[in-house]
C-alpha cells in the first residue's frame, strides 16, 4: 500500500505493548489530536524490535520509523529496553553509511500515562518526517562508482615474512600433533602465487605449511565447525582476534583449542595482485626480498611492494602479534597505535548520504548473491540456517534487486555489532570486489565510539556490547521530546 | 485461509470519523478475506453473537476485529472467537478508536489509516498459529508489601479467607503513616484506638507471618509462582527473646537520637521502641547512634536486658518466600517541602508539617499531647494552616492534588480549638475539597463551631518578626487584597508523593509508575487493583492519593483479587512464549545471555547442544528473538513473520 497521495508520508512505529502503545491509547482517550501518517505495530517489548525491521522499512518504502518502549528502569520486562536502546543506538548511527538519513529514525520512551508526550513526539516526528520529505528509493539513484584511495601509510613497517620462524614453527605443531585432531594453516594453493587452507593430521601435513605474506585467509572461519574437537590453529594477529572472539561468545571451547602464532608482517591484497598479473598461464617463481613479491608469470616479473599492495586492513594494523597464544615464535614489531580510517571507510565518509545511496545502489547490481562474504566471514556461525535463505522466518526474497542485496549485506553488518574483528575476510571473498568491509568497520567504529573504544576480539573476558547493557549508559543521549 | 473481518462503529465513536463501510469494503479485498461487514457495537452482545454465527457460516478460521484498543477488549474477542470453536490466537485487532478516530477529524485520512490498520491485521493473522495454554500449580500463599492501613486490611481479609499471608513492613512496627496520626476526620475518633487492633489482628492472626524492618530485595517468578528473596536488617536484637519490656531504653544513655516515628520532632534513644502499641513490640538499635556499635564501649542495654536478647554483631539476613500473589501497599511520604524558601525552608522551627503537628496533639507523642512552639515550648495563640505546599503546584512539577489535606487540616483546626480554647486559627487554602460522606458537614462545623477563619489564597511568603513570631503573607482572592498574618505556629499542609523506594520496587515487580512515582494501575477507571503483572495487586496510596477509608475499601479489594486468583488450584499459562526451532539452533548461547529471566537452558537432544525454553519462567518479551541471528528462536505469536507481514504490508514496492 502506498501512502495517501499529496497527504501523508509513511511512516511506521513499533510500540511496546505494557507503556508507549498504552501512552498512545492515552493520547487517544483524551482526544489528542495528532496527524495521520503513523501507523502502530504492536510488540510486546521494545527489546523485541529487531533493529532490521526498522532496516527493512526504510529500504521498502516507509519515509521514517519510529520504536518506543518503556522508561529506563520501568521496562516491564525488567532489561529489554536497556538491551534496546542499545541496539536502537547503534543502528541510529549506521544508517548513514547506507546512504538512509539518520532523521528517518527516532527512538524514544513514553510510559503509558504520558499521553501528552505521544502526541508530542508523534507531531514532532511527523513534522520532521514531512520536512525531510518522501525517502528517496534506491532504485531510482543514479549510478555512482568510486574507489577507495589506496596510497596508505602503515602504523609499523610491512614486510614479507621471509625471516620468519617456519621452521621452528614446524617442529612446535609436530610436538604438540598427537594431542590434537588437526591444525589449520596454510599451504600453497593452485600455484605458487596463492596459498590455500591445509589441515595438518601427519607430519607430512605440517611440511605443507607456508608462511608469508599470501596467506591472506583466516583460519578462524573453520574452529566453529570443529567445535569439539582438539583443533590447533595457526595464526596471524588478525586472526588471533577471530578467535578470541570466538571464544568470548563461547562458540568454541578454549581447552580444546591449541593457537600457534607467528608476527605477522602483512598480506597481500590479492585482488589489485590479481589485476596486475592478468591472465596467465603459468606462474614461473614467487621471490620474496625485504620490501615485496615479486611473481613472474609466463616469464614476465612483478613486483608487489609491500607498502603499495597490502591489504586495507593491514596498514591500520595494531596487532600483528597474537592477542592470544599458546605457542608463539619471533617478536612482532611494536605498534603505536594511532587513529587510522580504513581505506574503505575514508571512501564512505567522503560521501554524501545521496552518493552513498547512488553507491551502493551501484555496487549492488553487481552482488550476484554468491554467500561468499558470508561465508568466509569467521563469525557468521549460522551457516546452512542463514535468515538470508529461510521462509521462517522469511527476511529476504530472492528477488534480483538491490535493495535485497543491501538488505542482505546489512543483516550481516548488524548481526557483526560489536563482535565484527574487521578480519576483512567478507571483501576478500567477494568475487565481483564490492568494498562491503566498509559496512562492518563503519558499525564497528560506532560501537567502539559508544562503548569506551570496545574492539572486539581483544580479551576473552569481555562481553560483546550488544549482548549486554548498562543501566546508566554513558554515551547513549537520547532525544528529549518536548 | 478464510478470513472474517469487523469494523465497528462503536456508535459514533469511530464512525463519527471514519467511513467504516468503506473500511470494510475494502477489507473484502484483502487477501484471504472472505467476509467483512460494520457493525454497530462488536463487543455488545448481539455483535459478539454476530462474529460466533459469522465464524460458522462462512467456515471463518480467522477474525479481525477493527475497534478500540486491544488492551480493551482483547480478551473479549478471543473468548468469542473461541466460543465459536476457534483457537484464540486466530484472532488479530486492529485499533482505529484510540489510534484514529479519536484523534484526528479527516474522515478520508482515518478512513485510509483505518483500512491499513485492518490490512496489517489481517497480515498478521495470517501467518498466526493456533497455541495453546500449559496449566500449572499455583502456590497459595500472598506476600502483602507495606504494613498500614491498606496492607494491614488485605492481609486479614486474605488470611480469614485461608490464605497464609507474608508481610513485608520497611519500618521495625507496621502501622504505617494511620499510627501517627492522633484523631481521625470526620468523626475525630482516636488514630490509634481503632487501627490498634487490627494491628494486634495481624500479630495473632495464624495465617499471618510478619517481618517487620525488612525489605524486598528481590523478585523472581510469575503469577501463582513467585519466588521473593527478604532482606531482614539487622536490628541488633534477637526478637525471638525481646519481650518489648523497655528495660533497655531505660538503661541507653544515647538519649539525643533522632525519632523518625515522631516526625523528627522529638529525641529517642538509640534503642527504641517505636511507640507503646508498636507491632512487633520489639526493641531495634540504630546503630549511628549506639555508643556499643560506633566508638566499641556501652553496653548498657546488654546488661539491662532480663532476657539476653541484644545481639551487637547481628547481620542483615535474607530469607526466600515462595508466593502466588503480591500485593504492593506500599503507600507514601511527604514531598520535601524545604525546597520552599518562601516559607524560610525549613529554618524556622514554628513551621511545622501537619505530620508533626499531628505528633505533636497526639498523647504518646513528643510534647504528651501539648501544643507547643518548637522554638520556646509556649503554648501558641495563633495558628495559621497552609494549603497544598507542594500539591497544585504546576511550577513544582507537581500538578496534582493530595487529596485528603483539606479534611485534616480542618481536623487540626477543630482540635486546635479544643486544646487551646483560647487560640485562633487561620487557613488559608486554594479550594476546599470535602467530597466524602460527611466530610463537607465536618468542615462547616470547622468554620461555623470552631470559629476558624479560612482566607482564599496562596501564602507568598512567611518570615519572622522582631518578636519571633512568624509573619504570614498572602493574598485574599475573594476581597482582592493582601492579608498579613502575625503567628505563633504555622502549619504546612505538605503535599504527597509515593513512598521513597517506590520506583525501585516497582522494578521488581515489574510494574510501571507515573511522575510523582505512584504505581500504574491496569486501568484507570475499571481495573485499580490489578496492574499489568499479572497477580500483582495494588492497596492504598502507592496507587494514588486517598484517604483512610478508601484504602482500607482497597486493600479489601487486593484482598478479593488474590482470594479469586488462589481460589484455582491451577492456572493456565500464557502461550506467548519462545520456542526453539532446534534445526536451526547452532547453540551459540546469545538467547541464554540476554534472556532477563533466565528462562532459557543449554540442553543436550540428539547429542547436540541446543537452546530449550523453560515455558513457565519465559514471560515473552522477545529479546531472544532479536538476538538470535538465524532466527532459530521465535516467541509465538510475535514472531519475525508475523512482524514482517505488518511491515510489508506498509511498505512493499
Amino acid at each position: 500500500m502506498s501512502a495517501l497521495a499529496g497527504k501523508e508520508l509513511r511512516i511506521i512505529g513499533f510500540l511496546c505493548n505494557w507503556c508507549s502503545y498504552g501512552g498512545a491509547d492515552t493520547a487517544g482517550v483524551a482526544r489528542a489530536t495528532q496527524p495521520t501518517d503513523l501507523r502502530i505495530v504492536r510488540v510486546p517489548c521494545s527489546g523485541r524490535v529487531d533493529p532490521l525491521f526498522v532496516v527493512r522499512a526504510l529500504l521498502n518504502g516507509a519515509d521514517g520509523v519510529l520504536v518506543s518502549g518503556c522508561h529506563p528502569g520501568d521496562c516491564h520486562y525488567a532489561a529489554g529496553n536497556y538491551y534496546a536502546r542499545r541496539r536502537l543506538e547503534i543502528l541510529r548511527q549506521f544508517l548513514p553509511v547506507l546512504g538512509i538519513d539518520p532523521r528517518r529514525f527516532e527512538y524514544t520512551w513514553i510510559s503509558a500515562s504520558e499521553g501528552q508526550r505521544w502526541q508530542a513526539a508523534v507531531t514532532e516526528f511527523t513534522r520532521q518526517i514531512h520536512s525531510l520529505g518522501p525517502a528517496p528509493k534506491l532504485e531510482d539513484a543514479e549510478p555512482l562508482v568510486r574507489v577507495a584511495d589506496m596510497a596508505l601509510t602503515a602504523l609499523r613497517p610491512l614486510g614479507t615474512g621471509r625471516n620468519a620462524a617456519l621452521d621452528e614453527l614446524k617442529a612446535a605443531i609436530k610436538a604438540k600433533l598427537p594431542e590434537l585432531d588437526c591444525v589449520i594453516g596454510w599451504k600453497q594453493g593452485y600455484d605458487a602465487a596463492h596459498a590455500a587452507p591445509l589441515f595438518m593430521r601427519t607430519e607430512a601435513d605440517v611440511d605443507q605449511l607456508i608462511w608469508g605474506p599470501l596467506n591472506v585467509s583466516n583460519p578462524a572461519t573453520y574452529l566453529p565447525s570443529l567445535k569439539g574437537k582438539k583443533v590447533g590453529i595457526v595464526v596471524k594477529g588478525c586472526d588471533s582476534r577471530s578467535v578470541v572472539e570466538l571464544l568470548q561468545e563461547g562458540l568454541i571451547r578454549r581447552e580444546d583449542l591449541t593457537v600457534f602464532s607467528m608476527p605477522c608482517e602483512g598480506t597481500l591484497d590479492m585482488a589489485r595482485v590479481q589485476q596486475e598479473l592478468g591472465s596467465y598461464r603459468h606462474i614461473d617463481s614467487v621471490e620474496r626480498d625485504e620490501a615485496g613479491v615479486t611473481i613472474t608469470a609466463d616469464g614476465q616479473p612483478h613486483r608487489f611492494c609491500m607498502v603499495e599492495y597490502a591489504q586495507g586492513k593491514c596498514y591500520g594494523c595494531t596487532t600483528p602479534g597474537a592477542v592470544l597464544a599458546d605457542v608463539r615464535l619471533g617478536t612482532p614489531t611494536p605498534v603505536t597505535p594511532a587513529e587510522a580510517t580504513p581505506p574503505e571507510l575514508a571512501l564512505l565518509d567522503g560521501m554524501s548520504l545521496g552518493e552513498r545511496f547512488s553507491f551502493w545502489k551501484t555496487q549492488m547490481e553487481r552482488c550476484i548473491r554468491c554467500g561468499a562474504c558470508r561465508n568466509a566471514c569467521p563469525m557468521c556461525v549460522c551457516r546452512d540456517y542463514c535468515v538470508s535463505e529461510s521462509r521462517d522466518p522469511h527476511w529476504l526474497t530472492q528477488e534480483d534487486k538491490p535493495t535485497e542485496k543491501l538488505f542482505f549485506q546489512a543483516i550481516h553488518a548488524l548481526h557483526l555489532a560489536g563482535r565484527c574483528t574487521g578480519c576483512g575476510e567478507c571483501q576478500r571473498a567477494c568475487p565481483v570486489g564490492i568494498p562491503i568491509l566498509a559496512l562492518r568497520q563503519h558499525i564497528s567504529r560506532a560501537v567502539s565510539q559508544t562503548f569506551d573504544g570496545y574492539r572486539p576480539g581483544m580479551n576473552t573476558g569481555a562481553t560483546p556490547p550488544l549482548l549486554g547493557y548498562a543501566v546508566e549508559e554513558k554515551s547513549i543521549h537520547e532525544r528529549e521530546w518536548k | 485461509m478464510r478470513i472474517g473481518v469487523f469494523i465497528c462503529h462503536c456508535g459514533s465513536n469511530i464512525a463519527g470519523t471514519v467511513d467504516c463501510a468503506r473500511v470494510a469494503s475494502l477489507a473484502a479485498s484483502f487477501p484471504d478475506v472472505v467476509y467483512a461487514t460494520d457493525p454497530m457495537y462488536t463487543c455488545a452482545e448481539p455483535g459478539q453473537a454476530a462474529i460466533e454465527a459469522a465464524i460458522r457460516e462462512h467456515r471463518l478460521d480467522g477474525v479481525v476485529v477493527a475497534s478500540c484498543s486491544p488492551r480493551m477488549h482483547e480478551p473479549t474477542f478471543r473468548r468469542t472467537v473461541e466460543r465459536a470453536g476457534l483457537n484464540r490466537y486466530m484472532f488479530e485487532m486492529a485499533n482505529i478508536r484510540e489510534h484514529v478516530s479519536w484523534i484526528g477529524k479527516d474522515v478520508e485520512a482515518n478512513t485510509n489509516k483505518a483500512a491499513e490498520l485492518v490490512s496489517m491485521a489481517v497480515a498478521k493473522l495470517r501467518h498466526n498459529r493456533a497455541l495453546h495454554a500449559a496449566s500449572f500449580d499455583v502456590c497459595k500463599r500472598t506476600l502483602i508489601i507495606g504494613g498500614g492501613v491498606a496492607g494491614i486490611q488485605a492481609a486479614l481479609d486474605c488470611a480469614e479467607g485461608g490464605i497464609p499471608v507474608v508481610m513485608v513492613e520497611r519500618e521495625p512496627t507496621i502501622g504505617g503513616k494511620m499510627a501517627k496520626l492522633d484523631k481521625t476526620f470526620p468523626t475525630v475518633d482516636c488514630s490509634a484506638c481503632i487501627l490498634g487492633p487490627k494491628m494486634v489482628d495481624v500479630a495473632q492472626h495464624p495465617n499471618i507471618t510478619l517481618h517487620a524492618s525488612a525489605e524486598v530485595e528481590d523478585i523472581s517468578g510469575y503469577v501463582g509462582n513467585f519466588t521473593v528473596t527478604i532482606r531482614k536488617k539487622a536490628t541488633y536484637v534477637d526478637w525471638s527473646k525481646c519481650t518489648g519490656c523497655g528495660e533497655c531504653m531505660e538503661k541507653c544513655p544515647s538519649r539525643k537520637t533522632p525519632d523518625p516515628f515522631n516526625e523528627y520532632m522529638g529525641t529517642t534513644t538509640a534503642i527504641s521502641i517505636p511507640f507503646p502499641q508498636a507491632i512487633p513490640k520489639k526493641a531495634s538499635i540504630n546503630p549511628q547512634f549506639c555508643k556499643m556499635l560506633t566508638a566499641g564501649k556501652c553496653g548498657a542495654c546488654a546488661r539491662a536486658c532480663p532476657s539476653g536478647a541484644i545481639v551487637y554483631d547481628m547481620q542483615d539476613e535474607l530469607i526466600t518466600e515462595k508466593v502466588g500473589a503480591i500485593v504492593a501497599a506500599t503507600g507514601y511520604d511527604l514531598v520535601d517541602w524545604t525546597t520552599y524558601e518562601e516559607y524560610g525552608g525549613g529554618r524556622y522551627p514554628d513551621v511545622i508539617t501537619s505530620l508533626q503537628y499531628e505528633r505533636m496533639l497526639s498523647a504518646s507523642g513528643p510534647t504528651g499531647g501539648h501544643i507547643r512552639r518548637p522554638s520556646n515550648g509556649e503554648e501558641p495563640k495563633t495558628v495559621v494552616f497552609v494549603q497544598c505546599v507542594g500539591s497544585r503546584d504546576r511550577s513544582a512539577g507537581r500538578p496534582g492534588c493530595s487529596g485528603f489535606c483539606c479534611m485534616y487540616t480542618a481536623k487540626q483546626a477543630v482540635l486546635t480549638k479544643d486544646h487551646l480554647p483560647d487560640s485562633q486559627s487561620y487557613v488559608f487554602y486554594m479550594d476546599v475539597r470535602a467530597n466524602g460522606k460527611l466530610y463537607d458537614e465536618f468542615q462547616r462545623r470547622a468554620v461555623e463551631e470552631y470559629g476558624t477563619e479560612y482566607i482564599r489564597g496562596r501564602v507568598s511568603r512567611i518570615y519572622p518578626d522582631a518578636d519571633g513570631r512568624l509573619v504570614v503573607c498572602g493574598a485574599d482572592t475573594l476581597l482582592g487584597q493582601a492579608v498579613e498574618v502575625t503567628a505563633d505556629l504555622v502549619v504546612l499542609a505538605v503535599g504527597v508523593e509515593a513512598s521513597h523506594g517506590a520506583a525501585r520496587l516497582a522494578e521488581k515487580l515489574r510494574i510501571s509508575y507515573d511522575q510523582q512515582g505512584f504505581f500504574m494501575e491496569s486501568h484507570v477507571k475499571l481495573k485499580p487493583v490489578e496492574t499489568n503483572t499479572a497477580g500483582v495487586y495494588l492497596a492504598g496510596v502507592c496507587q494514588g492519593v486517598k484517604d483512610i477509608p478508601a484504602s482500607v475499601a482497597q486493600g479489601s479489594a487486593a484482598a478479593a483479587k488474590v482470594l479469586a486468583l488462589l481460589s484455582r488450584d491451577k492456572l493456565q499459562g500464557d502461550p506467548q512464549v519462545s520456542q526453539v526451532d532446534v534445526k536451526r539452533c547452532v547453540a551459540c548461547g546469545k538467547c541464554l545471555r540476554t534472556c532477563p529471566f533466565g528462562a532459557i537452558e543449554m540442553v543436550s537432544f540428539r547429542g547436540q547442544d541446543k537452546a530449550h525454553v523453560i515455558e513457565t519462567a519465559c514471560q515473552g518479551c522477545g529479546i531472544c528473538t532479536s538476538t538470535c541471528p538465524q532466527g532459530a528462536i521465535q516467541l509465538s505469536h510475535f514472531t519475525d513473520n508475523q512482524i514482517l507481514a505488518e511491515v510489508n504490508a506498509l511498505c512493499q514496492r
